[in-house]
């Protein structure tokens, strides 16, 4: 057997353990009508009393003022914003699976999309806590819409880039939200199908929107969720990009470059991907769901990594060129200060995860060992994090006149609040997993490969 | 308020003229009459549904009920809302300078410089700026105490006055102990007073004393007088140690003066010049365009040295020996060579505390003839009248348990004077002491009576700072507590119980009117006297001096062994002596060179802390050479600082910074605002030395030991040379200085740069400015680094104080910052000041960042700052090329209801977690604006100023109309010197400034 699939032309199926239909929708359901493990419990309690200090450090904040974060006169960004982009980075990776890689007609996503896209959705929310939560009075944050009022002819300014952010992610919130939902339309009715009756098949019943099967039910389904992968394909671009104009358009240098686009979606998909890979490379252990998630998965999003680790690799090294090649001291400094001055650490700490250690993955032998690779998922993500960190913080201690350079060092609310906002994805995610099919199960049957000779590719 | 208050009220300031501003009584005739015609039904109905609604509304709130109580007559000239004036004078030091007092409402809100001033000529620097603060300081006494309880004035008196007739009786000794009094009028009454004792004496001693020269001038003149320098006449400078533009004698009337001698755009031939011998860097060494930096020991041998090079090219022979120092001889032939040939308009000033060193110093001044021209001593300065060997005869009295009676007013001996907890002991000893402090400071504690005299904002006084000048301070607001005038005092003890403007009147009735041959009537002199604030006779005497040569004592080599430290203590500019160290302005007011605030610490060189092993903030054991004293100081590393010289600020340590323990905005992890000894600073007096009949500032064979121990110091600026980003520039860049500088001949020839580049742009631009267009220039050779200017924008426009550990966490709310930069040439060191605010771009990068449109463009050319709109997401502040927004990290403190007093009630006190910075003093604006449309005219170039305009001492800040061709900014602007901070940006400042200026180390003669 083993030699057969050595010389294979086909690649291994994607499901493993030759299930047949009635096994995936009671593998992948199965944990829902179960009471929880303790494991689940452990990991509940731990996430649950995190997300608590995160909002106990919030409502300090909030309630004494920003100065019980780190900032000061010369940098008026730092924990806030580094998290803001980090989490929004980490959401991309969700739409990339779910849109991107179905109209790619990519069938391997069909065991990961729905964890992915749960991750995008929790990671935004995450995300989005800290626009708020940074400005100076955040019960005014509603002055961020522009609505009709009564202060005359009073309206947003849209050339900020901080109004389209806010558009950019609620769109983006929104349309992650409701394809997540559309793709989990069947697998709801099937819950609601292995429910006794009682509440929560009522509940389930009410979300299913009266699924029931037919052919004229799949028909429209599937055209809605070609429809909506459409329309989600542009925000995996667009949202990155315009958080990364919130820096671009600015003239801080280290801030004020071109490139900032395609390097800021490289790095968010590049992220987003290894917080994938660490989630489901934990879930499939712990859930059983080893024949779902196989070796070929995890090893298709190593290689999207080895492609974006490249990207954000070359972008680090334009952004040097350029800075020397520009001529514009300003710039030439803020590069030198980044590998060379007081915070070089966090820029090493940066090339170091995003851009060595990933070229890791282009060996078989570690992306088969998936301790390795859950390693490397989470170097990356501390690098990415970094990565943030540093064009925020270097660019800005340092910018124009010496005599406002500063440095920065976080407090115990920001390390607290941004703990919390783990806490908070984690809790979701772990109350997802208890309530929700983690994989597609109508999808992963479409790739079962019934009706056709092998496993489909 | 009760008649009686009120009576008394305006009786003091009533009799200025009408104040400046005063609006006409109709000043809402559309309002009046709409509210004085209610017959119509409507109208009727309208009011009643108003009132109706207005009472729902109030019943709704539980807000407690304040009273605001209308005048029951309202005083002719007073409206309420506006700005009045008076004329005064500044009692933050001895120096005398002129103000005007901004009273809004009956409370004064702000000191200005008067203009009109002979001293000051309308500056004032930032400890008379910020001395408004202590009338509204909460801690003062709130009347006399005894023996530390509270009592009441009639028992405090007759207590006094029963013990001092057991002394008069007996023959007691009775001393009063003060600092300069430059009042002649306290001074009678103080003639007066002791004058019915048979011992009694006055001892004057100033706790930054400049004994010496007065000793020195009584050996050299017959004269025990401090002379009036002139700098603005002198050529050429030459200083020894004198930080005359800093806190030396009298710094606001000096740098006037200095800069007068140095403005070109007032006369393009004077250009005085300027050497600089010093071991510390002192404000004035930084705008010396030669710089010497020599141990502090040496300074006699130098001045001798240069003595006997100018007595060479005087053609005197007799005596002349040779003198050693580090400084070589052709330097030293080089500047005597351009004494000589400015003689009569040079000027030799000299800092040193030592009456021999003092002597050489008039001596050269003698052989320059500068006597009689740039150094007055035919209208001396009263300023500083302080004995430094009287005061060490009377310390010996008190020790000694001679004393019955101990009188101090306006010193705090225990604290300013070594030895000073053995003198507290014996100072308890005395039976009768009195102080008259106003708020609780070392000597006070240990007195039996408290006296407190009035603030001068709340009492009738008159000075003489200067011989034939002659200033008034009038009270500008009712006594806030129970306190009563130094002479008032004096004077019930002496029999008599006429009030201080009593007392006054009859002195100027007497002694002063008869002297004036403009007014035939008291009265209108004395009207005209308080509606200017002074009198100013010229040139009231003339006296032949001769000098006498015989007292030269030249000193010919350094008086201490090489390699020795030394410790130098000076005063800082903010804190001075250390009398308003209770005043929180001035604790935050950044030291103009080592740029941090709340601390004193000692400097030391570069090459000593590399010697060492020190940096920035470890603190270190510092012992003086007999193992008398000895202190613990963090470390300040300071580049232009003698090599064996470490410098340690006087001022600090004291009591009054208790209160500064929980200053600033409260939350959990906020550090003490004051030091292990619960205060600010050390206090580093045990250090000076009596030597010779004077106090000592400088002293060697110092011992210093690392501790290992650090105390983190609160800078707002960290130390970067200005050129550092010069080491990574590719060949063939140009870098784009900051600070520029252009030499004095370039500027003579014309061969220079254009001072503005034109820059093609893409875009129309934005705005028009079909009306003003408001902007500033900051003339960098002007500007001193006084940071006048910073406590007057702080004063004008309500800025929080924000305490050491938000300083220490880079969150100071300055609006106007003055960077400090170093340029190194080798090892000699160069300082540059540049005054830092909102530079009001016409392509402003934070206006187009604000999602909230928080910040706009105003049609003149103003960047405005909406405070109710901001939401405060800081992307405005990150985006500012200039850093110079201010966010509200936290709500400040406002719970001292006395000391909101102070606020501005023109300008927002703002709230937390929105964004501030510079508004050029917009309210000012509009009421110049409001004024001249009340005149039914334009604003003229010069009708108004900023607040920092207004104090600059060196005149380096002018704002105006840059729409206006005429007015001085435009000229300015325009000129060869002017250039734009960062301009290759293309913000477009309003902001212009102008270069410095390079004196030409080889003269052209």
């Amino acid at each position: 057997m083993r030699k057969v699939d050595a010389i294979s032309i086909y690649p291994p199926p994607l499901i493993g353990g030759h299930k047949t239909p009635r096994d995936v929708t009671a593998d992948i359901a199965a944990p829902i009508g179960r009471r929880p493990s303790a494991l689940w419990w452990t990991g509940f309690a731990f996430s649950f009393a995190l997300m608590c200090v995160g909002i106990a450090a919030e409502t300090y904040q909030i309630k004494t003022g920003i100065g019980t974060w780190g900032l000061n006169k010369t940098i008026g960004w730092a924990f806030d914003i580094t998290n803001f982009v980090f989490w929004i980075g980490i959401g991309h990776a969700g739409t990339l699976i779910s849109a991107i890689l179905f109209l790619l007609n990519q069938k391997w996503r069909t065991s990961v999309n729905r964890s992915a896209e749960a991750m995008t959705i929790f990671a935004v929310i995450c995300a989005g806590i800290f626009p708020v939560i940074h400005m100076g009075r955040p019960w005014l944050a509603f002055w961020m819409l522009p609505y009709p009022n009564t202060r005359g002819s009073l309206w947003v300014n849209f050339r900020s880039p901080l109004v389209w952010d806010f558009f950019a992610i609620a769109t983006y919130f929104t349309i992650s939200l409701t394809f997540w939902y559309v793709g989990l339309l069947p697998d709801l009715a099937t819950i609601r199908d292995r429910s006794r009756p009682g509440l929560k098949k009522r509940i389930v019943g009410f979300l299913s929107l009266g699924w029931n099967g037919s052919y004229k039910t799949w028909l429209r389904y599937e055209t809605v969720y070609l429809l909506l992968a459409g329309l989600a394909t542009p925000l995996v671009v667009s949202v990155h990009t315009i958080v990364s104009w919130d820096f671009a358009t600015s003239i801080v240098p280290g801030w004020h470059t071109t490139i900032f686009p395609p390097y800021f979606v490289a790095g968010a998909i590049f992220s987003g991907m290894a917080m994938v890979l660490t989630l489901i490379i934990v879930a499939r252990k712990a859930m059983n769901l080893e024949d779902y998630i196989t070796k070929r998965h995890i090893g298709a999003m190593a290689k999207i990594i080895i492609f974006t680790s490249g990207m954000v690799g070359l972008a680090y090294a334009t952004e040097f060129f350029i800075a020397m090649y520009s001529g514009n001291q300003y710039e030439q400094y803020v590069f030198f200060n980044r590998a060379a001055g007081p915070l070089s650490w966090a820029y090493w700490t940066m090339v170091a995860c995003n851009v060595a250690v990933p070229q890791l993955l282009w060996f078989r032998k570690v992306r088969d060992n998936l301790a390795l690779v859950f390693a490397i998922s989470i170097l990356i993500n501390v690098g990415m994090w970094f990565e943030r960190f540093v064009i925020i913080v270097t660019s800005l201690s340092r910018d124009y006149l010496p005599s406002s350079w500063a440095s920065y060092s976080p407090t115990i609310i920001e390390i607290a609040t941004f703990a919390g906002t783990f806490g908070l994805f984690f809790t979701l995610f772990l109350l997802f997993c208890r309530f929700l099919p983690v994989i597609a199960i109508s999808e992963v049957k479409g790739v079962l490969g019934i009706g056709r000779k092998r496993g489909v590719s | 308020m009760s008649a009686e208050k009120i009576e008394k009220y305006w009786k003091a300031t009533g009799q200025a003229d009408r104040p400046k501003g005063a609006a006409s009584p109709d000043e809402f005739p559309a309002l009046i009459e709409k509210f004085d015609s209610p017959q119509s039904r409507r109208g009727f109905l309208r009011i009643a549904g108003f009132t109706f609604a207005g009472a729902v509304v109030a019943g709704c709130s539980r807000a407690p009920v304040e009273k605001a109580i209308p005048y029951l007559v309202k005083p002719e000239e007073i409206t309420p809302g506006v700005a009045y004036y008076y004329a005064s004078t500044c009692g933050g030091c001895s120096a005398g300078c002129g103000i005007l007092v901004k009273n809004r409402d009956g409370r004064p809100v702000k000191l200005e410089g008067n203009k009109a001033h002979p001293i000051s000529r309308g500056g004032l620097c930032a400890i008379g700026q910020a001395s408004i603060l202590g009338l509204y300081d909460s801690q003062r006494y709130k009347g006399p105490q005894i023996g530390g309880s509270d009592a009441s004035w009639d028992q405090t008196d007759s207590q006094i006055v029963g013990e001092l007739e057991k002394i008069r009786t007996s023959g007691g000794a009775v001393r009063l102990l003060s600092g300069t009094i430059t009042s002649p009028t306290a001074l009678a009454t103080i003639d007066k007073f002791l004058g019915r004792f048979s011992d009694a004496r006055h001892v004057v001693y100033d706790p930054l004393s400049v004994s010496a020269i007065l000793d020195s001038h009584l050996r050299t003149h017959g004269i025990r007088t401090l002379p009036r320098y002139q700098f603005e006449k002198a050529d050429v400078i030459v200083s020894f140690d004198a930080d005359f533009l800093g806190t030396w004698i009298s710094p606001v009337e000096f740098s006037k003066a200095y800069r007068n001698g140095r403005n070109l755009e007032a006369d393009r031939s004077k250009f005085s010049y300027h050497a600089q011998f010093e071991s510390r860097m002192s404000l004035t060494g930084s705008k010396a365009d030669k710089r010497y930096c020599v141990p502090p020991g040496e300074i006699g041998a130098i001045m001798t040295q240069l003595f006997f090079a100018v007595s060479g090219l005087a053609g005197r022979s007799e005596g002349i020996a040779d003198a050693q120092s580090s400084v070589s001889r052709e330097t030293i032939d080089r500047i005597a060579g351009r004494l000589w040939r400015s003689r009569g308009n040079s000027l030799v000033a000299c800092g040193a505390h030592d009456v021999r060193v003092q002597i050489i110093c008039n001596a050269i001044n003698e052989l320059l003839g500068n006597y009689g021209n740039t150094v007055d001593i035919e209208n001396p300065s009263n300023q500083f009248q302080g004995n430094d060997s009287e005061l060490a005869k009377l310390t010996g009295e008190i020790k000694s348990g001679s004393v019955d009676a101990l009188l101090i007013y306006d010193v705090n001996p225990v604290a300013e004077l070594p030895g000073g907890e053995e003198l507290a002991k014996a100072v308890a000893d005395i039976p009768l002491t009195v102080s008259f402090s106003s708020r609780p400071d070392e000597t006070a504690l240990i007195v039996r009576y408290i006296c407190p005299d009035h603030h001068f904002l709340e009492s009738w006084s008159d000075s003489e700072p200067v011989v034939g000048t002659f200033g008034l301070t009038q009270p500008v607001i009712h006594p806030i507590f129970k306190t009563r005038p130094f002479i008032e005092s004096l004077s019930k003890w002496s029999g008599s119980n006429k009030a201080s403007h009593d007392l006054i009147r009859d002195r100027w009735r007497e002694e002063i009117f008869p002297r004036n041959n403009e007014f035939r009537t008291f009265e209108t002199f004395w009207d005209r006297a308080v509606h200017d604030g002074f009198v100013d006779f010229k040139a009231s005497r003339s006296i032949q001096h001769k000098f006498d040569f015989a007292e030269v004592e030249p000193v010919v080599k350094a008086d201490y062994g090489s390699g020795a430290l030394a410790l130098v203590l000076y005063p800082k500019v903010g804190m001075a002596d250390g009398r308003h160290a209770y005043n929180p302005w001035l604790q935050e007011l950044p030291d103009p060179i080592t740029k941090i605030t709340w601390d004193n610490y000692a400097c030391i060189s570069p090459s000593l802390g590399e010697k060492l092993g020190l940096e920035q903030g470890d603190l270190v054991n510092i012992q003086s050479g007999d193992g008398l004293a000895s202190m613990d100081l963090p470390v300040v590393i300071q580049p232009g600082q003698d090599a064996n010289t470490i410098a340690a600020a006087l001022g600090y340590g004291r009591i009054q910074s208790e209160r500064f323990k929980d200053i600033g905005p409260k939350w959990f992890q906020k550090r003490s605002g004051v030091g292990d000894n619960s205060r600010v600073g050390e206090n580093m007096t045990p250090f000076l030395k009596f030597r010779d009949g004077n106090l000592r500032y400088s002293l060697h064979d110092i011992v210093i030991a690392k501790t290992g121990k650090k105390r983190a110091l609160a800078s707002t600026q960290n130390h970067h040379d200005i050129r550092v980003s010069e080491n990574i520039l590719l060949k063939g860049h140009e870098p784009h200085p900051i600070i520029q500088e252009i030499a004095l001949s370039d500027l003579h020839h014309g061969s220079h740069a254009p001072g503005q580049h034109h820059r093609e742009d893409l875009w129309p631009p934005d705005h028009q400015y079909t009306g003003h267009k408001w902007g500033m220039t900051l003339d960098l050779e002007a500007c001193t680094g006084c940071s006048a200017c910073l406590v007057s924008c702080q004063v004008e426009n309500n800025i929080p104080v924000v305490g050491k550990d938000e300083v220490a966490r880079g969150r100071e709310m300055h609006w106007i910052r003055i960077d400090r930069y170093y340029i190194s040439d080798g090892d000699e060191v160069e300082v540059a000041f540049q005054p830092m605010m909102c530079q009001q771009c016409d392509n402003a990068p934070c206006e187009t960042v604000c999602p909230v449109l928080a910040t706009i463009h105003s049609e003149e050319g103003l960047n405005q700052q909406v405070y109710n709109r901001c939401v405060g997401t800081r992307y405005c502040a990150n985006n500012c090329p200039y850093k110079v927004r201010r966010f509200n990290w936290f709500d400040y403190p406002h719970e001292d209801k006395l000391q909101n007093l102070v606020l501005n009630p023109d300008v927002t006190v703002r709230s937390r977690g929105i964004m501030e910075k510079c508004t050029f003093c917009v309210q000012r604006i509009q009421s110049a604006k409001i004024d001249a449309r009340n005149r039914g005219n334009v604003i003229n170039d010069g009708d108004f100023a900023t607040a920092c305009e207004q104090a600059c001492p060196a005149d380096a800040i002018t704002f105006g109309d840059l729409n206006d061709p005429q007015s001085r900014i435009s000229r300015l602007a325009a000129g060869a010197r002017a250039y734009r901070v960062l301009d290759e940006l293309n913000v477009k400042p309003a902001v212009t400034y102008l270069k410095i200026v390079r004196n030409d180390e080889n003269e052209k003669s």
